[in-house]
């Protein structure tokens, strides 16, 4: 799987570090430093798994490495290996890792008992190794070197099984055919070998420098007409040093031909190839080829023949830092390796530093030509090599996370207006004739904002101010601004962690603050009724902030809709309006429901009872405004019309205030609502909700008819 | 020459660790734990499992080296065997039958040829150390029935037995009383320490025990968190002991250092004290270990110490106490309430882990690859606390969402419930909150599921709540002009008369959401979010709720608690058929129509597998579990098998995982096949299959029907094999026209499972009346479907077909 190799000085020494993704499942990946050091990391979790350092590590350096097949780990007794295969989990764990050194030796390393499993010397390379490939069936590993030759090893002896001149100068690759019966072997030529004979059967023209790479793309061979010998018509694929082509050859059964039949082409020199095998003629060969500058390419090809034109990659895949903000632009991440996953369907990418690579699963499902991962591996730099003891990984939990409480827009499903409502509003707000643009009114209200601001900071008394501005007509202006401080309240809302110290308040909102509960009442008698609605968004709006100035709110709504109440319930468009308000209120009065509910009901009987007393008594500025503005009436009046319209909405509303005896029936009706019998469902729903709400305004009759 | 295709349950992970103290090797290399009826040998340095001892048949209890001869481990089991083990390579020596049960094992070098253990002989709750003469024998069984007895009335556990200063005595602790037997002058001492003298004292009990190596003293450990240093013992009067206090609560083990000269001590508080000299001046800690401690051991070339701790793993820590490696397992040491899923993005298994956190599980390697902490706050051990839990979690858009719901309910009223919703950053890999919701309903959570629709534009996540209201919570954009950002917020609120909502689900295409109220089920348009229609059986609450997949997503299956397996047709708004059955787990395959349905029944647990178009189980197994299954889900194959025969099929891109409640995760998983697959393979298991298939069709439905030609694997397997590869057409001549014949063979009725009878129910439920505009379509549903017949072979009739196979097909062996 392999095909990396190690060196500093030698121009023509591959590169990149040996590295090597265990097989079947690729549960592990193992890397040998050039500082000496073998890591095995787990590609799971990208954990450190273990670290080795061989006791020559400054001398003989590691140069290749490779992992056993799985099959070869339970050796030693046939006995053990019987049981081992019944146990489900150890049978298929991936043991022996073989490295070879710069000095020829090669060692085998246990991952699993984390120790040097055994030394093959005596009789082998006399210097640096160059390849190392297992036999998949018979146990047997070859090697081969700087030294010319090949050497075919014993494992379970630890002896040199046969050794043979490879080449006339140093072997520097090696690959074992797919039946187990051939060998290819490279050092700028190829050749294929006999293994039981040693006999060299076919020669390739190969590559002007060491090739580094060797490797078998297919198992059967394409034409399936003649009978398959076992290697003819195979496939495979070579990469070399400083080169920027890899070559396929086929093995032919006619001797002449020894010139690649395609090639594939690279932005860089190969640094480590992984393939997918083509069980059959239909499937096309993945291959991904990692590149000494950080990329990977990929190619999927069905190899059926000749051509000449080399190929270009399917897919390039790169890794960048993000680069935050200006100043840093994105940087490359390079890639050490990537290897298939068994899936076939997605590939295992290992990147960053080599002493904390990042190993990462990315499906390949695009069809993109060019993938560019953003990867940000800046806190993955500093090198920790002890264990994490606890296995634990914390999620990342910032202020910006947006918080939802009960009675929070967003919480609860908003309440929409029915389609007919809609239109409702739209049409009373042409009839009131309010069409100043929302420029017009923030200019406006500013200048006039600040003016009166100034008026009236100077008296301190707060009838007076809220007279005041009653009495200047200045409606529009309380009007827009608890528009534009709604808006504000909005943009809280989203990003609640954020200071509303900063913002200066708009004048009318220092009123609010008063604890003084007769003050609270006058104030709101003397209301106008168009700015009811504002207010009591603004209250909205204050209730969900800090409990301490919801305490004086409270005061401020109950109020209102003690005194208002007759008012709000002839507004169609209540629902949408005060929706917020109605599941804040709900939220907020969950622990003791029905006292709550049984002592908004009284207070409402005796304060509208006390309140119409006094009322008949004194009359108040407020309604002296109410009758002499034209808007009014005109709404009023619009009201009516829509309620003539038809409308089922507002003929429940009105009924609903009339008689509460009829709630019952109405629940009922909300019941059958929700069994969905109705084909107006939607609207249905929205219509009883509706009806609780306005229910609400009053301290909700549902309850009322319960107790009674 | 094929092994009949099995399908076994395989129990692949999940064992337990902790169960007694783990033992080193003399050269601490390897670590020995006990893991249900197996030992399981860990290397010390990299934490893998190099073997696992097999051949008890219990529980095992106890193990120890083999005082002579270090490279040799007893071990004993609930089985009344004591095996011999040679452990480098995993090879059993010998078996000593004891004939009763054995509870704990003590080696001591100075009693060559006997051990001892503890049984209990006579009533159940007395137990006594007994010492066991091992006979030397060559055979590789041997008798070993001579039991002396030394100690009565001792505790059950192993850590209330210790043997001090080279075997001379033994000292044993129970309740209120430390007992000290010794072998030369064979009396036994007692030291009562006296529980009422004040209320100081009340909680004074013995824990665990120790005894010195080389002096003679002996550490005790005791439920109030009090070490007691026992010195003098040899006289009944002088006797003295010092105290050591340090632990707020019970000390749960105690272990000396090999030379004696530190007494190392764990507990409740997940902290490692190791007092120097045995006073309680120097006193070095390791913390934040994770969890309790449950035992600690010390290696016998003492660089090495060892804790087992309740979360199911093992610290091995240096002897400057730097922890060195984990052993970890499945974490089980509480209830499992988020059930098993698979994490689309790293194929790994999730469930509840550690108090607090979400374990990503491999189930390739059965290794614990993380916890993700989602709670985030100290988890603070201590008796009758109410603990925050974690009770739901699910993952939507492949991976890239993660919903947790955490509640705390310390009484009936007081409900903290908080859902938190994660976004996978791909950037640094790793997941982020995105929204927190306070009080997302007013009641438990009890179900959520994620809209996982392919082309669903918005992620859309569904909660049902006692509460009796199911919400619909929707990404939306919350960008504002500081930051670009997206949260949830809820869309619709849906309830149906005030009923608790119990479970919901989405439809595979994302268009049909199903809530099901107590008895009734709903049926919701994702779009609009009306009622569609709504199904009610009268059979008891639904329990499990799930729509079919790809050619059978018309149908809504549903498991009540009274033992009734419902499917409706959603085209027809009717009941398409309904099974008695008492569901436990009911899941579908993400790969396929299939889903698998376990039941429990007083005997076991059965699996049934089957597709929702037809009420005929594809599989049946029974009895795949002594115990209660309390989860399953299938994981998908990374590469697809190819199991030919139809009722094995259904593993072929799944595997099926479930949880028991003692320990395993068991998979089914099939036996491994020995012949290599190859295109001839294919045809004649194929072929194989197709007989036996058509057998029970013919004996099932007794519809006389001509099979298709494209439907028959062998056929289809024929037309597409190259020429070359196949045996002679004159062979294949005759299973060809073979296999395009019906049999006529009659056989013998099967055996029938009385609880599966999938009785076609010709009587529409009470759905309700706005669903008339569909019409009930019933005719599609009678052919023959009344039998109860299982999918099965006789035995006779599989060894003849067998015997036809092997004459038949033998050529094959010469290719």
């Amino acid at each position: 799987m392999a095909a990396g190799g190690g060196g500093s000085g030698d121009p023509l020494a591959p590169a990149g570090v040996p590295c090597a993704f265990s097989p079947h499942s690729q549960a592990y990946f193992a890397l040998a430093s050039t500082d000496g050091h073998l890591r095995v990391w787990e590609t799971a979790n990208n954990r450190l798994h273990q670290e080795y350092v061989p006791s020559a590590h400054l001398s003989g350096t590691c140069t290749c490495l490779a992992w056993a097949p799985a099959r070869l780990q339970a050796k030693e007794s046939p006995q053990r290996k019987k049981r081992k295969s019944e146990a489900v989990g150890t049978s298929n764990q991936t043991d022996l890792l073989a490295l070879g050194t710069a000095v020829g030796s090669i060692l085998l390393y246990s991952t699993v008992k984390g120790e040097l499993h055994s030394k093959l010397v005596s009789g082998g390379h006399d210097n640096r190794v160059n390849c190392i490939q297992w036999h998949q069936d018979s146990g047997c590993l070859y090697s081969c070197s700087d030294d010319k030759h090949i050497v075919e090893w014993n494992v379970q002896a630890c002896k040199v099984k046969c050794k043979w001149k490879g080449d006339n100068s140093s072997v520097s690759s090696l690959c074992i055919s797919p039946d187990g019966k051939m060998l290819l072997s490279a050092g700028r030529t190829i050749k294929l070998w006999v293994l039981e004979t040693k006999e060299v059967y076919r020669h390739f023209t190969g590559h002007a420098t060491p090739v580094s790479s060797l490797m078998f793309t297919t198992i059967r061979p394409p034409n399936e007409s003649q009978p398959f010998d076992g290697i003819t018509g195979l496939y495979f694929l070579s990469g070399a040093v400083h080169d920027r082509l890899l070559n396929v050859w086929q093995v032919r059964s006619e001797n002449k031909e020894k010139s690649a039949v395609m090639s594939f082409t690279v932005t860089d020199e190969p640094v480590y190839i992984d393939l997918t095998l083509s069980e059959n003629k239909e499937e096309p060969v993945k291959l991904a080829v990692v590149c000494r500058d950080g990329q990977v390419h990929l190619f999927e090809h069905i190899l059926n023949g000749y051509c000449k034109k080399p190929l270009t990659s399917n897919c390039t895949i790169q890794i960048a830092t993000p680069g935050k903000g200006k100043k840093s632009t994105p940087k490359p991440i390079p890639i050490l390796a990537a290897g298939f996953c068994s899936d076939k369907m997605s590939l295992l990418l290992v990147y960053g530093s080599w002493f904390q690579p990042t190993i990462e699963r990315v499906a390949l499902n695009s069809r993109e030509p060019h993938m560019c991962l953003v990867r940000d591996i800046s806190n993955c730099w500093a090198p920790k090599v002890e264990t994490a003891i606890t296995k634990v990984r914390t999620p990342v939990m910032n202020s910006e996370a947006k918080v939802l409480v009960p009675g929070i827009p967003g919480h609860h499903a908003a309440i929409k207006p029915a389609p007919p409502q809609t239109e409702q509003v739209e049409s009373k707000r042409k009839s009131g004739g309010n069409e100043v643009s929302i420029e017009e009114r923030l200019g406006a209200m500013d200048i006039d904002a600040r003016k009166k601001g100034k008026d009236d900071l100077q008296t301190n008394s707060f009838p007076v101010l809220l007279t005041q501005g009653l009495e200047s007509n200045d409606f529009e202006m309380l009007n827009e601004n608890a528009f534009l401080s709604f808006y504000s309240g909005f943009q809280k809302l989203i990003s609640p962690g954020r200071e509303r110290g900063s913002e200066v308040e708009p004048w009318q909102w220092k009123v609010l603050q008063t604890r003084n509960v007769n003050l609270i009442k006058k104030t709101v008698l003397r209301m106008p009724l168009h700015t009811v609605i504002p207010l009591l968004q603004e209250l909205t709006k204050r209730l969900q902030g800090h409990p301490n100035s919801a305490v004086l709110m409270v005061q401020w709504l109950k109020c209102v809709l003690t005194v208002h109440a007759s008012y709000l319930s002839t507004l169609p468009d209540l629902v949408p309006q005060l929706g917020t308000l109605y599941q804040l209120m709900e939220s907020r009065v969950k622990t003791f429901q029905k006292l709550s509910h049984l002592h908004g009901k009284l207070i409402l009987l005796i304060t509208q009872v006390t309140a119409s007393e006094k009322t008949k008594g004194a009359t108040s500025p407020g309604q002296k405004a109410k009758l002499v503005y034209e808007e009014e009436s005109s709404e009023e009046e619009s009201d009516d019309e829509i309620a003539d319209k038809d409308s089922e909405d507002n003929w429940d509303e009105d009924e609903e205030e009339s008689e509460s005896e009829k709630d019952e029936d109405i629940d009922e009706e909300e019941d059958e609502d929700a069994e969905g019998k109705d084909e107006e469902n939607g609207e249905d729903r929205d219509i009883a909700s509706e009806k609780e709400l306005n229910g609400d305004s009053d301290l909700d009759p549902e309850n009322e008819s319960e107790e009674e | 020459m094929v092994d009949e295709e099995t399908i076994r349950v395989v129990r692949c992970g999940g064992s337990e660790l902790n169960f007694r103290r783990a033992v080193f090797s003399a050269d601490s290399k390897y670590i020995f734990c006990v893991s249900g009826d197996f030992v399981k040998v860990y290397s010390t340095v990299t934490e893998e499992c190099v073997h696992i001892l097999h051949g008890h048949r219990n529980l095992v209890t106890g193990i120890q080296l083999n005082p002579n001869n270090h490279l040799q481990l007893y071990s004993c089991s609930l089985d009344g065997t004591i095996k011999l083990w040679d452990y480098i390579d995993g090879i059993l020596i010998k078996t000593f039958i004891v004939g009763c049960k054995l509870h704990a094992l003590f080696t001591v070098a100075q009693a060559e040829d006997s051990v001892f253990a503890i049984v209990n002989k006579e009533k159940p709750d007395i137990f006594q150390l007994v010492s066991v003469k091992l006979p030397k024998s060559s055979s590789q069984e041997v008798e070993a029935k001579e039991l002396s007895f030394v100690l009565d009335y001792i505790n059950q556990s192993p850590k209330c037995i210790a043997f001090g200063n080279e075997g001379v005595y033994v000292a044993a602790v129970r309740e209120f009383y430390l007992s000290v037997y010794f072998f030369k002058k064979k009396t036994t001492s007692r030291f009562t320490l006296s529980s009422s003298r004040n209320k100081k004292h009340a909680k004074n009990n013995f824990t665990c025990v120790a005894c010195h190596p080389t002096e003679d003293c002996i550490a005790s450990g005791h439920m109030d968190g009090k070490i007691r240093l026992w010195r003098n013992f040899y006289d009944d009067k002088k006797y003295t002991y010092t105290c050591l206090h340090w632990h707020h609560d019970m000390v749960m083990d105690l272990a000396f250092s090999v030379t004696g000269t530190s007494l190392l001590s764990g507990g409740c508080e997940s902290v490692l004290v190791e007092w120097r000299d045995a006073t309680e001046k120097n006193k070095e800690f390791l913390p934040r270990l994770g969890a309790t401690i449950e035992h600690i051991s010390v290696s016998p070339a003492g660089d090495l110490f060892c804790t087992s701790h309740s979360d199911n793993k093992i610290i091995i820590i240096h002897r400057n106490l730097e922890a060195s490696a984990v052993i970890q397992g499945l974490v089980k040491d509480r209830s499992i309430f988020t059930g098993l899923m698979i994490d689309p993005r790293t194929k790994a298994l999730v469930l509840n882990g550690k108090p607090g956190h979400l374990q990503f599980y491999s189930l390739q390697s059965d290794k614990q690859l993380y916890n993700l902490d989602i709670i985030q706050q100290e988890y603070i051990n201590d008796y009758g606390l109410i603990q925050i839990e974690l009770t739901k979690a699910a993952f939507g858009c492949f991976g890239n969402w993660l919903a947790t719901v955490e509640q705390r309910q310390e009484k009936e009223t007081e409900l903290e419930l908080q859902m938190k919703l994660w976004m996978y950053n791909k950037k640094t890999q790793g997941f982020i909150l995105n929204t927190k919701i306070n009080m997302p309903h007013e009641d438990c959570i009890t179900a959520l599921c994620f809209c996982n629709a392919e082309k669903s534009e918005q992620p859309t996540l569904v909660t049902a709540s006692k509460d009796g209201y199911f919400k619909v919570w929707i990404l939306t954009d919350d960008s504002d002009i500081y930051k670009k950002a997206v949260g949830w917020t809820c869309d619709f609120v849906g309830s149906y008369h005030k009923y608790q909502a119990t479970n919901c689900c989405f439809s595979e295409d994302g268009s049909l959401l199903a809530v099901s109220f107590e008895e009734i089920v709903t049926i919701w348009d994702s779009v609009t979010w009306e009622l569609k229609c709504t199904f009610c059986q009268r059979a008891g609450k639904i329990r499990h709720l799930c729509f079919g997949r790809l050619t059978c997503s018309k149908y809504l299956l549903g498991a009540t608690e009274n033992g009734i397996l419902c499917c409706w047709n959603l085209l027809s708004c009717a009941l398409e058929w309904n099974a008695k059955l008492n569901v436990r787990v009911m899941e579908p395959d993400p790969n396929s129509e299939n889903i698998a349905a376990i039941s429990q029944s007083s005997v076991g647990s059965d699996l049934f597998v089957f597709k929702p178009s037809e009420p005929r189980p594809l599989y049946i197994q029974k009895g795949i579990s002594r115990e209660e299954v309390q989860w399953g889900v299938f994981v998908p194959r990374d590469v697809p098998e190819s199991f030919t025969s139809e009722a094995y099929q259904w593993l072929n891109r799944s595997q099926f995982y479930f949880l028991t409640k003692s320990q395993v995760t068991a998979p089914l998983k099939k036996a491994e096949e020995s012949l290599p697959t190859t295109p001839f393979y294919f045809i004649l298991g194929k072929h194989r299959q197709h007989q036996d298939e058509k057998l029970n069709e013919t004996l099932e439905n007794e519809l006389v029907q001509l099979p298709l030609t494209e439907n028959i694997p062998a056929v289809s397997e024929l037309l597409h094999t190259p020429a070359h590869v196949l045996p002679s057409a004159a062979f294949l001549c005759s299973m060809f026209v073979n296999s395009l014949l019906l049999s006529k063979e009659t056989k013998s009725a099967k055996e029938i499972p009385e609880d599966v009878d999938m009785e076609e129910e010709k009587e529409s439920e009470d759905s309700d009346e706005e669903n008339d505009f569909i019409e009930k379509v019933q005719d599609t549903n009678n052919t023959g479907l009344g039998e109860d017949i299982i999918h099965q072979l006789s035995k006779s009739e599989e060894k003849e077909l067998r015997k036809f196979r092997k004459i038949d097909y033998s050529w094959i062996a010469a290719l």
